[in-house]
């Protein structure tokens, strides 16, 4: 795995999550309330019941269900309260794809309810934040302020160890200040604690150091706009759109699957698949050899107008990523409970637009203005993804990916409301 | 590359099986032949005064003979490693000189013993290259146990008992109430080498020594009194009592006599009120037990007592053997008909369970890998205020996935629980292994001594690092 750019890291995973769970048809159709809309005469209480609601959006929004249980259904049993079964464990390193190689790590997300023992009761907000801004185990890392990423300077630890691969802090350190102490107080204070005693994850001796270079995941901030896979945006658009759009795009990780990670100077970011490691299966194989697998091929995403997204308007991307219909499919219509076809042709379930709903219109919007006007077109055909003969739209019933928009708060494994 | 010391010894060698003698002797003398086993020598007493104890102890750096054939550059106390035994009797003053002749600081942690703050050995009070310091103290009535000296400077502790500053303390009671029996001292430490006999530590930032600190430094030459596999004789129905210290710096024991029943008479603050048969017995880093092995096996026979695999170690940095069992001491049988064991007493040591209902504080220690309580060592820094007189129960949580032995200076306590379940009588212990995801409970009542003392994780690699904090006893 070290050494070897992304192997599982680079994204299968979220597919096998996906796969696993994918869920019923989707019914539930509007915008939510834009759970950031400030209060501006809060009291204490109110602010921090604020930023509790604020986080769970976020974690819907990230997706720390599809790893940690309960998908994007914060009402499902088991949210958030980390895996209960081996089948829930990643394998890391080349025997991911190649059953009996070495290495090979079994990664094992964490119990993030609020438990004292066996979940985040014992670590601190500052801990947590520490942990999705610089990659650092809660439980190895001390409880200050960071204010360095170079290690042995400003609290950064000397020998940094970094959460076990897939945990993609790489792309959610690059959320703002307050939206990470949202998802830390969400998780302390949001959730019921569970007890759920989950093992220590595998890995390298060197806790990921040798993985996570900047070389492959980019730095912190991010580099200025534009790298030289970006251009700046004509004056028809909105500059301000376009580089809030960037800052989604990266702190999503749409690169771990789409190309270059979170490093918008990579090469090919964002153009799809480049190499076959980018491939991967998703289906009842991950399960049964003998069953049928299902290859992901991630889509170009640059402007291009042939092999890109170019191809599409912006509200067919739009419909991709709140309602999951395959632009090739719909034509650019607004997608309404009146309209929405009954049996939808939809993204392979790789693409995690489950999570990605729950985002506002205004993030869909910016995110779509970034692809389109922020980054430069890259020529890249990439073939269609194995999808069944009937189309995903079937595979969609519900296991428990939640409902958009997401139920109510507080559900019965929420405190708060 | 590091020197692998063969240990293919050939145990379990096939002897005839002896006739079951027709007649038991009256007594248990001991065995006949003599061991290889040599037990460190004691420290001389240079007081005339009645019931008081003084000795010098001395560390220097010298050259020695640590593993058979090469010599090694070391620190050595009066010598030798491990270092001379203190041997002492409950009730008695205790006048130590500690003269440091190493090129670095250093203290000396009477690990265990109840005294003075001043006298503990801790951080707080180093001691320069080429000076004294004068240990002066008396120990308390009740104190009978097996305990242990060792360095304790901050952020040295882990290289200074790598390079061979250790050594045993046994407080004797006045009326043991054992019977007399032949009495072991078996001190247990792991090292490793380099081919030219020098002690092997990796460079500091190396991948190696940040394994060394994930795990502590465990080395693959493991030493019994200094000894790699000595051998101990006993007698058939011979009962050998057996005083064993944990001196390693990361190193958990699981030891086991294949084949024989262990009682388990005794934990680091002295002898139980009864014997526990055991098959096996866990001594994490620092910790102390006094075992009685029973000579059930047949004239001429051996076997080996073994350290069984124990898994404490995190899944990064588990090592590739720590699943294989390792042999410590040959126990040979003497050719000698048996003898009738010796009668054990069914109470040894009453010992009173300290009263919960005076319980007054209960802290919460949450231990991850290098933190308590998410913090590092602050010399300047108290980080738990206790009052004279009181009793506390402690909780130490180990949120890891790796065992860490903590360790509570100056004060003995009694486990209470382990991850909920009552412990099955009390017992007198200064460090509780806490394993990995576990909590575990004591009380502890905070007598005659106030000051600040040092809790810690005893695994030395993470003591250096800071996994430490301090607890000033106040008076009220």
């Amino acid at each position: 795995m070290r050494g070897s750019k992304g192997s599982a890291v680079a994204a299968p995973l979220w597919a096998i999550a996906a796969m696993a769970a994918v869920v019923g048809t989707v019914t539930a159709f509007g915008v939510g309330p834009d759970p950031r809309a400030p209060g501006s005469e809060a009291t204490p209480e109110a602010a921090r019941q604020e930023q509790i609601l604020r986080g769970r959006q976020l974690v819907l929004e990230h997706g720390c269900g599809g790893c940690h249980g309960g998908w994007d259904n914060p009402g499902a049993e088991g949210f958030l309260a980390g895996v209960t079964s081996p089948a829930q464990e990643f394998l890391i390193g080349p025997c991911a794809w190649e059953p009996g190689a070495e290495p090979c790590f079994r990664t094992r997300p964490r119990n993030l309810t609020p438990h004292p023992t066996t979940g985040m009761g014992r670590f601190s907000e500052r801990q947590i934040f520490n942990s999705l801004r610089y990659g650092l185990r809660p439980g190895e890392t001390a409880d200050v302020e960071i204010t360095s990423s170079t290690p042995g300077e400003g609290n950064f630890p000397m020998f940094p160890k970094y959460l076990a691969p897939p945990m993609p802090w790489a792309a959610w350190r690059h959320m703002p200040d307050e939206d990470l102490w949202a998802i830390a107080a969400y998780l302390k204070d949001g959730l019921k604690p569970v007890d759920n005693l989950v093992e220590d994850s595998e890995g390298p001796p060197d806790f990921w150091v040798s993985n996570y270079t900047e070389e492959a995941y980019g730095t912190y901030p991010l580099p200025p706009f534009p790298t030289a896979n970006e251009q700046e945006p004509p004056a028809s658009a909105n500059r301000e759109q376009v580089l809030r759009g960037r800052h989604l795009v990266v702190q999503h990780g749409c690169g771990d699957c789409h190309g270059g990670l979170t490093n918008p100077a990579a090469p090919a970011f964002l153009a799809g698949v480049t190499a076959p490691v980018q491939v991967f299966p998703v289906g009842p194989c991950l399960v049964d050899p003998e069953a049928p697998c299902f290859m992901m091929r991630p889509r170009n995403l640059t402007p291009h107008s042939t092999t890109g997204i170019g191809r599409w308007t912006d509200r067919q991307l739009f419909n991709a990523l709140r309602h999951g219909l395959r632009p090739a499919g719909y034509p650019d219509r607004v997608i309404t409970a009146d309209n929405h076809p009954d049996n939808p042709d939809l993204l392979a379930p790789g693409m995690v637009w489950v999570e990605k709903r729950h985002m506002s219109d205004d993030d869909l919007w910016a995110i779509i203005a970034y692809l389109r006007h922020g980054l430069k077109p890259v020529e890249n055909e990439v073939e269609e993804s194995d999808r069944p003969a009937e189309g995903w739209g079937g595979t969609y019933v519900d296991l428990g990916v939640g409902t958009y928009p997401a139920v109510p708060f507080p559900t019965a494994n929420e405190v708060g409301g | 590359m590091v020197i692998r010391v063969a240990l293919a010894l050939a145990l379990f060698a096939l002897v005839p099986v002896p006739e079951a003698p027709s007649a038991w002797p009256a007594s248990a003398p001991p065995a006949s032949a003599a061991d290889s086993l040599v037990a460190p020598p004691i420290l001389p007493n240079r007081s005339r005064e009645p019931r008081t104890v003084e000795v010098t102890l001395t560390a220097t750096a010298s050259t020695v003979e640590l593993v058979p054939g090469v010599r090694s550059d070391a620190f050595v106390y009066n010598g030798r490693v491990p270092g001379p035994t203190l041997e002492v009797r409950e009730g008695d003053r205790l006048i130590i000189h500690v003269r440091n002749e190493l090129p670095e600081e250093t203290t000396v942690h009477w690990h265990g013993l109840h005294l003075p703050w001043q006298a503990d050995g801790s951080p707080f009070y180093p001691i320069a290259p080429g000076e004294q310091a004068d240990f002066d103290f008396v120990l308390p009535e009740g104190s009978a146990g097996t305990y242990w000296y060792h360095p304790h400077p901050h952020h040295r502790t882990a290289f200074q008992v790598a390079k061979g500053l250790y050594g045993a303390l046994i407080v004797r009671a006045a009326h043991d109430p054992l019977p007399a029996m032949t009495e072991k001292l078996l001190i247990l430490s792991d090292n490793r080498f380099l081919p030219d006999g020098s002690i092997q530590i990796p460079d500091a930032g190396s991948l190696e020594a940040r394994i060394d600190f994930e795990n502590g430094r465990e080395g693959d030459v493991l030493f019994v009194n200094g000894q790699v596999m000595p051998t101990v004789h006993i007698r058939s129905g011979e009962v050998q009592r057996w005083r064993i210290v944990n001196a390693s710096a990361a190193r958990v024991y699981r030891l086991a006599i294949p084949g024989h029943e262990l009682l388990h008479v005794g934990s680091d603050g002295g002898l139980f009120g009864q014997a526990l048969p055991v098959d096996e017995i866990v001594v994490s880093a620092s910790e102390r037990v006094e075992v009685l092995v029973r000579g059930t096996g047949d004239p001429g026979t051996r076997v080996a007592l073994q350290t069984l695999p124990y898994d404490r170690y995190i899944p990064q940095t588990r090592p590739p053997d720590w699943d294989e069992p390792r042999d410590l001491v040959t126990l040979e049988y003497t050719g000698d008909p048996a003898v009738r064991p010796v009668e054990i007493p069914k109470v040894i040591r009453p010992i009173e369970p300290l009263d919960s209902d005076e319980v007054t504080v209960t802290r919460v220690m949450s231990l991850t890998q290098g933190f308590i309580n998410g913090r590092t060592m602050d010399m300047g820094r108290v980080d738990e205020v206790a009052t004279l007189g009181t009793t506390e129960i402690w909780q130490i949580e180990n949120l890891v996935g790796m065992d860490h032995p903590f360790h509570l200076h100056g004060f003995s306590f009694q486990v209470i629980d382990r991850n909920g379940v009552p412990e099955p009588f009390p017992k007198w212990e200064d460090t509780v292994n806490v394993p990995k995801h576990e909590t575990v409970r004591f009380i502890v009542k905070f007598e005659d001594y106030p000051g600040k003392w040092m809790y810690h994780c005893h695994i030395l690699d993470h003591e250096n690092f800071g996994m430490m904090g301090v607890l000033e006893v106040r008076k009220p």
